[in-house]
């Protein structure tokens, strides 16, 4: 079985990357998870896996330098396929092969979380969301954000991905989030997985270079994204299948 | 509002407001921020956000296309993202009269905190803004508040989603994307 989320918000600053490998950390408890960073333009995984020496990564694979199994790191008890920081590496990658990747690690894993680009701007940042089964939107509590994670909303309906949740993060105020949230409910299409406080630990883990869960598995913030991980079901999926649909996506090769 | 064009300093797409008012407020621009939602260029155009600032510290916030100015004119310019961003330097005096109009005025944080969601950009820019500034708030409302009056006007949000559906869809095309 597998399933493909893409981890996504219109905007920066939500801490979508943060978020994803929290969720991709908590799910492995339960299912064999490979998180993927598929926003090639500006890569943060491998700061916040401790992965910054790695030789090869997403952008190798991307360019056709690499098998993709040479960018798979076993960390944290999930697998990791980073993104590189360079900016020739980037040049290089095809975006298109993303659907590649995805394919053939679809094969050997339960859930794939892509950490997607804060941004619609252009065709590859659009990608992961078109690629995914269902996205997780990652929202702050202001207008541009949920303005924002609307606008991603409907650019994965209108490309057949649904909405598998919205997630509250770097949240302040603890009484007005939860008429916010009440009311955002009406909008988005997937269910309010948790509200994640604003923290200090978040900024901790991160100069630790470690997920959150690692760093602060019992923080305030870590305990909200187990609740998220289990309010998030995976809908099986035959393998073989997904790893087929991916490779007959009509997406072309020329992006 | 008419403005005279002004000097160009900048001109990029932006999906995250933080960075040009960050550098507005460090460069203590005097003049304006023109922001074009990108589903202006996209669509069929439907006005830009103006917004001026002295010394780097925003005075008064416009929307041709709503006519609304202050507060109201942030949050139509808040919902369409991500925007064209021009920023225009311009002499101090071409502006004084300009900023006699009351009904345009936002406090100095407020731009930072509706366009941004950046309430620390926001106390930066209060903490700079001259002395009898400092103190200036919108009536009554605080962010969140904003955020529930923002979710309970269903047609913004209706709109705004039929724009983004259409866009998908006319991307779809011009990127090779199937559309379901």
């Amino acid at each position: 079985m597998v399933e493909v989320f893409a981890v996504a918000s219109g905007k920066g600053g939500t801490g979508k990357t943060t978020s994803t490998l929290a969720l991709g950390m908590a799910l492995a408890a339960e299912y064999d998870v490979t998180v993927i960073d598929a926003d090639t333009g500006m890569a943060n995984i491998l700061f916040h896996a401790g992965l910054s020496d790695v030789e090869t990564t997403l952008h190798e694979v991307l360019a056709g330098n690499a098998p993709v199994e040479e960018a798979v790191y076993r960390r944290f008890g999930m697998d990791v396929v980073p993104c590189g920081t360079s900016l020739g590496g980037f040049r290089e990658a095809e975006p298109g092969r993303l659907r590649d990747v995805v394919a053939t690690l679809a094969e050997r894993t339960d859930v794939i979380l892509l950490d997607s680009p804060a941004t619609l701007g252009s065709r590859s940042a659009v990608l992961p969301i078109v690629l995914a089964d269902r996205i997780v939107v990652v929202l702050q509590p202001t207008i541009p954000s949920l303005s924002d994670g609307l606008k991603v909303q409907e650019y994965a309906t209108t490309y057949g991905t649904d909405v598998a949740g919205i997630l509250f993060n770097r949240v302040t105020d603890d009484e007005a989030i939860d008429r916010i949230a009440t009311k955002a409910q009406r909008y988005f299409e997937g269910e309010t997985l948790a509200v994640v406080p604003e923290s200090e630990t978040v900024r901790a883990a991160r100069r630790a270079s470690e997920p959150l869960l690692a760093h602060a598995p019992d923080s305030p913030p870590a305990e909200s994204y187990w609740e998220a991980a289990s309010a998030l079901t995976v809908r099986p999926g035959e393998s073989a299948a997904v790893a087929d649909r991916f490779r007959s996506a009509v997406i072309p090769d020329d992006s | 509002m008419k403005l005279p064009p002004g000097q160009l300093r900048r001109r990029r797409v932006v999906t995250d407001l933080s960075t040009p008012l960050a550098n507005a407020l460090e460069a203590e621009l005097t003049g304006y921020m023109r922001l074009e939602s990108q589903d202006a260029l996209l669509l069929d155009g439907d006005g830009v956000g103006v917004l001026t600032f002295e010394d780097g510290i925003p005075v008064l916030a416009y929307h041709t296309g709503t006519d609304n100015g202050g507060a109201a004119a942030l949050a139509d310019i808040a919902v369409a993202g991500p925007h064209r961003m021009e920023l225009y330097e311009l002499d101090r005096h071409v502006l004084t009269e300009v900023h006699e109009e009351a009904d345009l005025r936002v406090p100095p944080g407020l731009p930072a905190e509706r366009l941004a969601g950046n309430s620390r950009l926001g106390e930066r820019t209060r903490e700079r803004a001259p002395g009898d500034r400092r103190h200036e708030r919108s009536e009554g409302a605080n962010e969140l508040d904003a955020v529930e009056a923002f979710l309970d006007d269903e047609e913004t949000i209706e709109t705004l989603r039929e724009r983004a559906s259409e866009e998908a869809t006319l991307r779809a095309d011009e990127w090779g994307f199937e559309v379901e």
